[in-house]
């Protein structure tokens, strides 16, 4: 009997080789980056120096720091009210666009999608054009009112920037978690034992939405923990750290970078991270109780709302000219101006020295170069390992699948930032890994780690909707596992693939915050090429840059949907 | 010759035995039908075969050499075992044409492309499918898919056939068609097939042989006649032919396996033993709906009268089917006339009325 148990079927010789070597390379890329930054956690004194002492000293001089409690505090304010904004709009937007006759639902719902396919940094220089202590908005409302009536540099501010450009997530969560996926049939039901629209709106609809609220919740709680644009823009200059912008100026802006402490608080953020998740996971233990079955029959009228029709619609344009179309206009307005003042109207400082200044500067011309390179590389190897990660763990019998799945998933709790020090770290210890310091691969590699999860979360609900028998008729046919993947499996996922391509590359060419330790001359990507900018004040130049990435960004993404077929968030 | 020998094959699912402890030899040419109720074990036992699932003890031996071997650790993989598998879904590769599907088993065996193409020709001739050989799998009825899911199975001469229910996706109609063109393909190409089933018909209909199993266990294996005739335990006879089972108390049993028992609250009557029956006790009545008489019969052996209170009549086509109440159990009655509702009295020959130690 002990013998029969212990019995697996073998997906023969050279498959199983195949799958030692997904396994090895995976273990090696996640675990490379994380043991450093634990090591270095212990360590008194950079890696690269000699003469390692151990102890926690890191650690208590991390605890004992004043102004680092302080900034854990303004982060774990700053991250709930976050939070509690994206989630408030993201829950109301899905059930009013999801359920309601709201006329014109599906475009507001796309302008709505827009904070999503921008990064943070991006949003938070067009908020700052806009609504900025010398914005355009801010200027008007200043001369009306005769004084400013708000500032964005404060938490408060920080969180509606953040929180606004994190709603679509948990509007997308609730949407198709929830809303869509409800069975109209237990709406029906409530309805016919007595309940009113908006009754059934409260008792049936929004309690099934709970597990995609929480999901989002946590999602939401991490990205804004993670952040650092949104603190070092609108944060700094009132004096207002967050972790994220404390780690920015221990490790990037000081001259002295202080190893030990980065290393603390990185592995404090991945504990806070980490414990998002477990919390998560820990509410929604009994999720299945929200499980219902996807609705087959015809789905209920969607609700009326008589005459809330359109100040609603009204409303919520409002809203979304104010937070989201006002930025992007501001943003391309100042890249063509020299200056942006309500004073004068913006045609008659029309100019294209931005520009001009843009593309005079080799190096930022460079930094374009490096972006499409990089995420087109990335978004290429992470797609491809994701596939074949996602194969052997739900496809065939290799005895460690269980510990792959978990090694590719861990850059969940590791914040894009300090993958990115890992990845340096790494480079500085393993000494065969020195030339990579100089390469744009290790860029490369950072960005194939940290969205793996993204690129699995695509690959692994397509594998699963092809049948188990496809591929055991194709062992029975005569394949092993290595030929029934390449010959029935591969060509299967290809849509999927595509997908998962579109969406790492979108999400790599707007990122920033996995390279800012990673950067050597010659390294540049446009994100941290933008975060210098602006932080050195060119504003002009910013918009500018900001433009061409938001052109970029839609023009693929309209390519994408054309030539590939490829419906991001879909 | 013996082709397939299985010894002692378990399969359990934690706690769950899905496959207890099964014997079973399969004859070379032989079409050999695995026959249950869901859930009994039948696609398990063909996994174990096919290699797709490891059984949890047990062997399996093909033509003398081992396929799976609790006790030396061996697990030939599918692809190693040769074999030819139709699913019950089809399991037809979307993304490739109908020649495609059928030319891939030849392709992973590095047969050289002239003799591929003609092969799957030849193949696809013999499905009735040389019409449709570019066509992809969602071009084609059910019907025809079931036909390249057949193909794809036996264009490398494979040495066994394994079916999982490969017409239950099929109408009434087209069933009846399939199953004969199933099994004349069979007999033609002399292949050792075994063949899953839950339709009794479809197993009484094409098979040399019949093993009816419930529950994990194989309950009774034979030739069709024997299993519909001379049933050897009550759930054969339930499944196969769905007769009536009846409760009754065992009074005494002669040497010619002639028992004598008692209905609760009712008469006393003579059934027949087909196995060893001794002693008194609880036994189950097993009587086929066809075999329940009007008229009195002639017949070598003793005949039962019984009085029984006639019940709902439903009309079948050929027949009637009538519900009967005897002594307050129930029985269902086939035949060409029905019996006006209220008292009657049956014929039962004692030969019919299966006698068996209740389990
Ligand atoms: N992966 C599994 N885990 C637990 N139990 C299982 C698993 N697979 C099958 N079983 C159980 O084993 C038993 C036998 O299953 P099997 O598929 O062999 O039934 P079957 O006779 O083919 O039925 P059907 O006619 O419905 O196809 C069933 O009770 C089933 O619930
Ligand atoms: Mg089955």
């Amino acid at each position: 009997m002990a013998a029969s148990s212990a019995l697996r079927a073998t997906d023969g010789g050279r498959s199983q080789a195949v799958q030692w070597l997904i396994w090895l390379v995976t273990a090696v890329l996640m675990l490379a980056p994380a043991l450093p930054i634990l090591l270095q956690v212990f360590v008194d004194r950079p890696l690269y120096d000699s003469g390692w002492q151990y102890g926690f000293g890191n650690i208590t001089a991390l605890l004992t720091s004043p102004a680092f409690g302080r900034a854990l505090l303004t982060t774990l304010v700053f991250a709930a009210l976050t939070v509690v904004i994206a989630q408030a709009i993201g829950i109301f937007a899905a059930i009013v666009l999801g359920r309601t006759d709201l006329p014109g639902r599906s475009l507001i719902g796309g302008v709505l999608m827009w904070p999503l396919y921008l990064s943070h940094l991006i949003f938070a220089v067009g908020w700052l054009i806009a609504y900025g202590p010398s914005g355009l908005v801010t200027q008007f409302a200043t001369q009306i009112a005769g004084g400013a009536p708000w500032t964005l540099y404060s938490v408060l501010g920080m969180a509606v920037v953040a929180g606004v450009s994190q709603a679509p997530l948990a509007y997308l969560y609730c949407l198709y978690g929830a809303v869509k996926s409800v069975d109209p049939a237990l709406e029906s039901a409530a309805r016919t034992v007595g309940a009113g629209p908006f009754a059934v709106l409260r008792r049936v609809t929004l309690p099934l939405m709970l597990p995609s609220i929480v999901t989002s919740a946590a999602l939401n709680l991490i990205i804004a923990v993670e952040t650092l644009s949104i603190p070092l823009f609108l944060g700094r200059p009132a004096k207002i750290e967050t972790i994220s912008t404390q780690l920015y100026m221990l490790g990037v802006a000081s001259s002295t970078p202080q190893y030990g402490l980065i290393a603390s608080s990185s592995l404090l953020l991945i504990v806070l991270v980490a414990a998002t998740l477990m919390l998560q996971r820990l509410i929604l233990r009994h999720s299945h109780r929200y499980e219902t079955v996807k609705g087959k029959g015809v789905r209920t009228a969607p609700l009326r709302l008589g005459p809330w029709r359109w100040p609603l619609a009204l409303a919520m344009w409002a809203f979304l000219a104010l937070g989201v179309i006002v930025p992007v206009i501001c943003i391309v307005l100042r890249a063509f101006t020299s200056f942006l003042s309500p004073l004068i109207a913006p045609w008659h400082v029309l100019t294209l020295d931005n520009f001009r200044q843009l593309f005079g500067n080799a190096t930022l011309v460079r930094s374009i170069g490096n972006t499409f390179f990089v995420s087109i590389a990335a978004a290429v190897i992470a797609t491809l390992l994701a596939v074949m990660i996602a194969l052997v763990v739900q496809r065939s019998n290799f005895r460690l699948k269980g510990s792959l799945e978990a090694l590719a998933y861990s850059p969940r709790v590791i914040p894009g930032m300090i993958t990115g020090i890992g990845v340096f770290y790494a480079a500085i210890v393993l000494p065969p890994m020195g030339w990579l310091r100089d390469s744009l691969w290790i860029l490369v590699i950072a960005y194939v780690m940290a969205a793996l999860p993204l690129g699995l979360g695509v690959i692994q609900p397509a594998v699963a909707q092809i049948s188990a028998d496809l591929d055991k008729a194709a062992r029975s046919s005569g394949a092993d596992w290595l030929a029934a993947m390449r010959r029935v499996m591969l060509p299967l996922l290809r849509a999927a693939m595509a997908g998962s391509f579109v969406l790492l590359f979108v999400s790599y060419l707007k990122s920033y915050v996995i390279a800012i330790f990673l950067m050597a001359p010659g390294l540049e990507v446009m994100g941290v090429s933008m975060l210098t900018l602006w932080t050195n004040g060119e504003v002009g130049v910013t918009a500018a840059f900001a433009s061409l990435q938001i052109l970029g960004i839609a023009v693929f993404l309209t390519a994408a949907r054309i030539l590939m077929g490829v419906k991001l968030y879909d | 010759m013996t082709d397939l020998v299985l010894t002692g094959l378990r399969k359990t699912y934690g706690d769950f035995v899905a496959l207890d402890s099964t014997d079973l030899t399969v004859e070379q040419g032989e079409f050999l039908t695995l026959l249950g109720p869901s859930g009994c074990g039948k696609s398990t036992t063909l996994a174990a075969i096919a290699g797709l699932d490891v059984p949890s003890g047990g062997r399996i031996t093909f033509q003398g050499r081992d396929l799976y071997n609790a006790e030396t650790g061996l697990c030939l993989p599918p692809e190693a075992r040769n074999f030819g598998v139709v699913f019950q879904s089809y399991a037809l590769w979307p993304h490739m044409t109908v020649e495609k599907n059928v030319s891939m088993p030849l392709e992973l065996r590095r047969v050289p492309a002239a003799e591929r193409r003609a092969r799957v020709a030849e193949t696809l001739e013999l499905v009735g499918l040389a019409a449709f050989a570019r066509r992809y799998p969602g071009e084609l009825s059910g019907g025809q898919q079931q036909r390249v899911a057949l193909a794809r199975a036996i264009v490398f001469k494979p040495p066994l056939l394994l079916l999982d229910e490969p017409l239950s996706n099929l109408d009434a109609q087209l069933r009846l068609q399939a199953r004969s063109w199933l099994k004349d393909i069979q007999r033609s190409l002399g292949l050792t097939t075994i063949y899953v089933t839950h339709d009794q018909e479809e197993a009484l209909a094409m098979s040399d042989r019949i093993v009816v199993m419930k529950q994990g266990r194989i309950v009774q294996m034979g030739r069709p006649e024997d299993i519909y005739g001379t049933p050897l335990h009550p759930f054969s006879a339930q499944f196969v032919g769905s007769a009536n089972l009846l409760e009754a108390e065992l009074l005494s049993v002669g040497d010619d396996g002639l028992a004598r028992v008692r209905l609760p609250n009712g008469p006393e009557i003579l059934g027949h033993a087909p196995l060893p029956l001794t002693g008194a006790g609880p036994v189950s009545l097993v009587l086929r709906p066809e075999r329940i008489g009007l008229a009195p019969v002639a017949g070598p052996g003793p005949v039962n009268e019984i009085i029984v209170q006639a019940g709902a009549v439903s009309y079948l086509g050929e027949g009637y089917e009538q519900v009967l109440d005897l002594a307050g159990q129930s029985l269902r009655r086939k035949g060409e006339r029905a019996m006006t509702e209220g008292p009657g009295r049956i014929q039962v020959a004692a030969a019919d009325l299966l006698v068996f130690r209740k389990d």
